[in-house]
């Protein structure tokens, strides 16, 4: 439970997704990471609002499940939304999945994970984990230093989700901040490949 | 082929002996074609049997020639020495079938590795003596009549005088904050907090610092039944080391006499190091963490640290003897 920093890495040129993701696992592994046994799995359904006679627009619930923070792939949870179907309809077909394998290195944990919609691959996510510390603010630089060392030129920004807190970069980071990061990739992922207007919005 | 045979055996001889004995080989070879051959068409039959009988005896003569060229130099060959360099052990390398299990050359490898540890080993014990970690005030070698009974005044303090150096030395930083419990007796165990780095658990013995541990601020620094836990060490690496640079440190910096002193002077110098720890300020940060040893310049009067021993000569596991063909003539 650390400082996670979520980040899309682009497709290599000329080359396929599952490729670019060997190609990541290789660096990885030349580094000296050492694979963890099982796959991770993060997936995010979306409902809508059913409309209301206030004529509100709709808002959008999603739903997120993490595989390494069990409580929240609870069975029932699933359930609870069947349940509320009555104010939340399930929008099928935006349901957006990202599986991929693990890895170790020291103090840290790498994700990298393919992402699918509708069973078509749209991207590469790459998730880093510093678990000593929980201040973004103090292992940024760290963090960044190791993202250059196996991504290259993609290294990414400090994530917003840690500027936008009331304390800044010092506020103690948690799964919350993990969720939103996956969300916005998510979300940025949907966008690219749905051009013409949609009403989803983020 | 000549690692368990040495120092008599020359190798150049070696080699033309061998040459030797392909040339004897083949003179006798030339006799045995020439018997086979037998006659040779020639005008009439004395001219025949004279020719053959010619041809004959100079095969034999080469023969004869080689025969005493190969005597001259397997003496120069020599004998194998006859002193075994491990006694009776050395009778393995007389083992053939050397191949699949390499007894001898293994057994020499470990013979070599055994004394280069007990060099080492002597080596680092007298780095070690001289640098004493006793931490007691009594001299060594004190005669009998002089040991004292009496316990040395520093380690008997009362509790509220400990209570208060900690407390001036807690105060000393802001984002320092340190809870003092006394679970097991008199002995002090101190929580320090720093920041939202890190947490550190101090055992004392009266002002003496007796052992630490640093774990991150995340982990659980309690044991199942609710106390302080003294002894699992951190699940991250960072912490581990900084565990063992603190241990080194107050192992290093020890004054029997004052221990008050070691904490205040040590403690202003190694907080801000500690607190810069997930950051880092260099370019290699995953190898580099802050070094202690850089606190000998801010006490002076204590000996600066002790240089590294060498490191440990290889494992016989480590270096795998290839092995090695014996000559088969």
């Amino acid at each position: 439970m650390g400082v996670t920093c979520v980040c899309q890495v682009p497709v290599a040129e000329g080359k396929s997704v599952q490729q670019t993701v060997d190609l990541l696992h290789k660096k990885l592994e030349q580094l000296g990471a050492v694979k963890q046994q099982g796959n991770f799995c993060v997936d995010c359904e979306t409902y809508h609002a059913t409309a209301t006679a206030s004529g509100q627009s709709s808002k959008l619930l999603y739903v997120m499940h993490n595989s390494e923070t069990p409580l929240s792939s609870d069975a029932n949870f699933d359930v609870l939304m069947v349940k509320l179907k009555s104010h939340f309809q399930n929008a099928k077909g935006h349901k957006v999945e990202c599986r991929g394998s693990k890895y170790r290195y020291s103090d840290f944990s790498i994700k990298v994970g393919t992402v699918t919609m509708n069973s078509s691959a749209r991207g590469i996510s790459v998730e880093v984990e510093y678990c000593p510390c929980v201040v973004p603010g103090d292992c940024w630089n760290l963090m960044k230093e190791f993202m250059q060392s196996f991504l290259g030129s993609n290294v990414p920004e400090l994530p917003s989700v840690f500027t936008v807190k009331p304390e800044g970069l010092f506020a103690p980071s948690d799964c919350i901040d993990t969720m939103t990061q996956y969300l916005e990739l998510f979300n940025k992922l949907r966008k690219l490949q749905m051009p013409g207007g949609s009403n989803i919005r983020v | 082929m000549a690692d368990a045979v040495n120092v008599g055996v020359n190798l150049d001889a070696f080699n033309h002996a061998i040459s030797g004995v392909h040339a004897l080989r083949s003179s006798v070879t030339r006799v045995f074609e020439c018997l086979r051959d037998g006659l040779k068409n020639r005008e009439s039959l004395e001219r025949r049997e004279k020719q053959f009988v010619h041809e004959f005896q100079e095969h034999l003569q080469a023969v004869n020639r080689d025969l005493n060229e190969l005597e001259r130099l397997s003496g120069l060959v020599g004998r194998p020495s006859e002193s075994h360099p491990l006694h009776n052990s050395g009778l393995l390398s007389l083992d053939p079938v050397q191949d699949k299990t390499p007894l001898y050359s293994q057994l020499l490898q470990a013979y070599k590795w055994s004394n280069k540890l007990q060099f080492h080993a002597g080596l680092a014990s007298s780095l070690l003596n001289q640098q004493s970690l006793k931490r007691s005030a009594n001299q060594m070698g004190a005669s009998a009549k002089r040991r004292p009974k009496v316990q040395p005044s520093t380690l008997v303090l009362p509790p509220h005088y400990v209570d208060d150096v900690i407390s001036r030395i807690g105060r000393m930083f802001p984002d320092l904050s340190i809870e003092l419990f006394r679970p097991n007796g008199t002995s002090a165990v101190l929580l320090v907090s720093l920041g939202k780095v890190l947490k550190a658990v101090v055992v004392m013995r009266s002002l003496f610092i007796d052992r630490t541990i640093v774990r991150g601020f995340n982990e659980n620094h309690y044991s199942p039944d609710g106390k302080l836990d003294l002894w699992t060490k951190s699940q991250y690496q960072v912490f581990q080391k900084v565990t063992d640079h603190a241990t080194t440190a107050l192992l290093h910096y020890q004054l029997p006499q004052m221990p008050d002193v070691v904490l205040h002077k040590a403690v202003p110098v190694a907080v801000p190091t500690l607190r810069s720890l997930p950051s880092g300020r260099t370019s290699s940060h995953l190898e580099r963490l802050p070094d202690t040893r850089g606190l000998s310049r801010h006490l002076p009067h204590v000996a600066p640290p002790p240089t590294h021993v060498a490191p440990p000569p290889e494992t016989p596991a480590a270096c795998s003897p290839a092995p090695r063909d014996t000559c088969r003539m």
